[in-house]
């Protein structure tokens, strides 16, 4: 009989006293997370994941995304970057680059490292630097480029997208001496 | 009445790779035509066709080259034989060159003249229209 009532009060004493021997809570701490990402993040302020799209003049789309813009003067530099010019007309310049720079006040892009361009009529061409308009549909590259085209592999000095003379569409200009090998399929 | 003239220096293997070098070459993006500029010069094997302009016309597929569209002035040379005219259109498939305006054949000592020749490089043959006329150098070349 004693310990029916002595058990229960033991228990409630023990449970009222819980809260004294609980660890204290701090609630200034309550997001753990590293204190060396956010002092990165200050000393080196960037974007990840910039994306920019705008309409050029001639009525083309052009989307340009960076995995990486960090600000500099005048501008930013961009690390894997990939952009899309879609004229008018449906066709469309894919290209990507492992790095660039952009020149705000020039309006373009100055890539270089790894610059690829593809276009939908089937050429996929490789060049070491590329200047790219950022509000206009222009495109040079900084050398002499390579490229696979539908008839067969090209090399020349240069390379431009235009547009058309009667400004239709984009004309890519490979320049400064093009040299074509097409070998006849049998 | 046409000039069958055997062009016996002409016949070439229209397998072999195409080699086309120019000033430009500029892609149109929206139906791909493709246009070679400033002083063009097509190789194929022994034959060389040098133009002002060539234009690239695919096939259906759109992968491989149907013909070769040459204008500006066309100068088509072949070891022995060399043929000059205004326009030229080579078919690479077929093998067949149809070069146009005021054409021009040397061959050796022999020169004829005409509206229109018709060459096909696989049998090294080839026909000469429109208004012949062959003239002999004395003394040859």
């Amino acid at each position: 009989m004693i310990l029916k009532v002595s058990l229960p009060l033991v228990a409630l004493a023990i449970l009222s006293s819980l809260f004294l021997i609980s660890p204290p809570i701090d609630p200034e701490d309550a997001i753990p997370y590293a204190d060396v990402e956010i002092a990165d993040r200050l000393a080196e302020p960037r974007m990840t994941g910039a994306g920019f799209a705008t309409v050029t003049s001639d009525g083309a789309t052009l989307t340009l995304s960076a995995d990486r813009a960090a600000p500099v003067a005048g501008g930013a530099e961009v690390a894997g970057l990939r952009g899309q010019l879609a004229s008018a007309d449906g066709a469309v310049t894919e290209i990507t680059a492992a790095a660039g720079k952009l020149d705000r006040t020039a309006g373009q892009l100055e890539l270089h490292d790894g610059v690829r361009l593809s276009t939908s009529t089937g050429y996929e061409v490789v060049t070491d630097s590329l200047t790219m308009g950022t509000d206009r549909s222009f495109l040079e590259s900084g050398g002499p480029v390579t490229a696979t085209a539908p008839m067969g592999e090209l090399t020349s000095g240069g390379l431009r997208l235009d547009r058309a003379a009667d400004g239709s569409t984009h004309l890519l200009v490979f320049n400064k001496g093009v040299r074509l090998i097409y070998r006849p399929q049998p | 009445q046409g000039t069958e003239v055997s062009f016996g220096g002409l016949k070439a293997d229209t397998g072999l790779p195409v080699e086309v070098t120019a000033e430009s070459l500029s892609v149109n993006q929206a139906d791909g035509t493709a246009i070679f500029a400033g002083e063009v010069l097509v190789k194929q094997g022994e034959m060389r066709l040098q133009a002002g302009e060539v234009k690239v016309e695919y096939d259906a597929t759109g992968k491989a080259i149907d013909r070769l569209h040459a204008t500006g002035g066309v100068l088509m040379v072949n070891a022995t034989d060399a043929a000059e005219a205004a326009e030229a259109v080579y078919t690479i498939a077929s093998g067949e060159v149809v070069m146009m305006g005021g054409v021009l054949m040397t061959q050796g000592a022999t020169a004829i003249k005409g509206d229109t020749l018709h060459i096909n490089l696989k049998t090294g043959t080839g026909r000469m229209e429109g208004g012949v006329t062959t003239t002999f150098m004395p003394g040859g070349n």
